[in-house]
């Protein structure tokens, strides 16, 4: 790859993004939201989790693996319980590794 | 938020803003260790598709955007034009935007200094983090830069490892990290999913979810789904 191209693409992706990431922040929290958009706003945090979760745990890299096969799938389930227990992220997270490991020897 | 005279607030006194910061960097910690392999596995294949190491941290450094850098190095190393590598990038990255506006409702009482410093680290992780945070009305915008800190050495970490010692590494993913983004998000929702409205949204959502991951390219199953399932749970719940 040609440096000069790889460079202007480099800095040009670095604009782009944080302008996507920065004008939707500072336009929209100086303006008063009406009520339904804002109560549709209010569910978008709960609803993008789900999404975000399907996607890793069902789709892990891109390709589906079948349910039964799934360490990603089974991981999750005691590491749910364990957040829910001892309402700690980074616990949990440790604790959930441990519980892909498991389940990744077990279905090989 | 810390700083507003409300009165659930007046039992515990505000922290400092060392103390913020550093909740944000704790809380971010799942964060840094999914990223650093995800980096790494970034660094491995930008220098080995024509980038130099300096190249691939600087722009992981900069562009901070997973999928986005992924799309993009394979889109430059098709030979496509730069003005269609940006334009490929941008569109995997317009989830930003309906982050940004969720955010934005909360952060109101934000300088603009110091939004633009936060709108720098927004990411899927990040965004999941800090909303979760600001619902127990723990979040600042202190707490926030702390979250988006940690994220950012990760990637940035992640990145400069495979590039420069990816031989040395193997594969990344061998010691299980691959479930730490999944085990962090399975917490977020449990936290996310307080009453009986927010888990029927978030069924709807995972339904969505995989409906549109089945008909939609990339990563647009997540703005899909977020946008109807909110939208449901917006008409329902009145």
């Amino acid at each position: 790859m040609k440096a000069s191209y790889v460079w202007i693409v480099l800095a040009g992706m670095a604009v782009a993004n944080y302008t996507l990431r920065f004008i939707p922040i500072a336009m929209l929290s100086r303006l008063k939201l009406p009520r339904p958009v804002e109560r549709w706003l209010s569910f978008i945090p709960v609803s993008v989790m789900a999404a975000l979760l399907v996607g890793e745990v069902l789709r892990p890299d891109g390709a589906w693996l079948p349910p039964l096969q799934n360490p990603y799938l089974f991981a999750a389930i005691p590491t749910a319980l364990v957040y829910r227990k001892w309402r700690s992220f980074l616990g949990t997270t440790v604790a959930g590794i441990a519980f892909f490991l498991v389940f990744r020897t077990i279905l090989g | 938020m810390c700083g507003m005279p409300t009165p659930d607030l007046e039992q515990s006194p505000c922290p400092s803003a060392r103390s913020r910061f550093f909740r944000g960097v704790r809380l971010g910690l799942p964060i840094f260790l999914g990223y650093v392999p995800v980096g790494a596995a970034f660094g491995i294949l930008a220098t080995t598709q024509g980038f130099t190491a300096l190249q691939a941290v600087l722009n992981s450094a900069t562009a901070l955007a997973g999928a986005g850098q992924f799309i993009g190095l394979s889109l430059m190393h098709a030979g496509a034009s730069a003005l269609t590598v940006l334009a490929a990038t941008s569109i995997v990255n317009l989830r930003y935007v309906l982050f940004g506006a969720t955010l934005s409702t909360h952060l109101d009482r934000t300088p603009l200094l110091g939004q633009a410093a936060l709108a720098f680290s927004l990411t899927d992780e990040t965004f999941a983090v800090n909303i979760d945070d600001n619902r127990r009305g723990m979040a600042s915008g202190l707490s926030m830069a702390g979250v988006g800190f940690i994220a950012w050495i990760g990637w940035v970490t992640g990145t400069a490892l495979g590039a420069t010692a990816s031989g040395l590494i193997g594969d990344p993913y061998r010691f299980g990290v691959a479930f730490a983004m999944p085990a962090m998000f399975t917490a977020l929702l449990v936290a996310q999913a307080e009453d009986r409205k927010h888990v029927v949204i978030a069924a709807v959502a995972a339904v969505l979810a995989v409906f549109f991951a089945l008909v939609l390219p990339g990563k647009w199953y997540i703005v899909a789904a977020s946008v109807v399932a909110a939208a449901v749970g917006a008409a329902v719940y009145e």
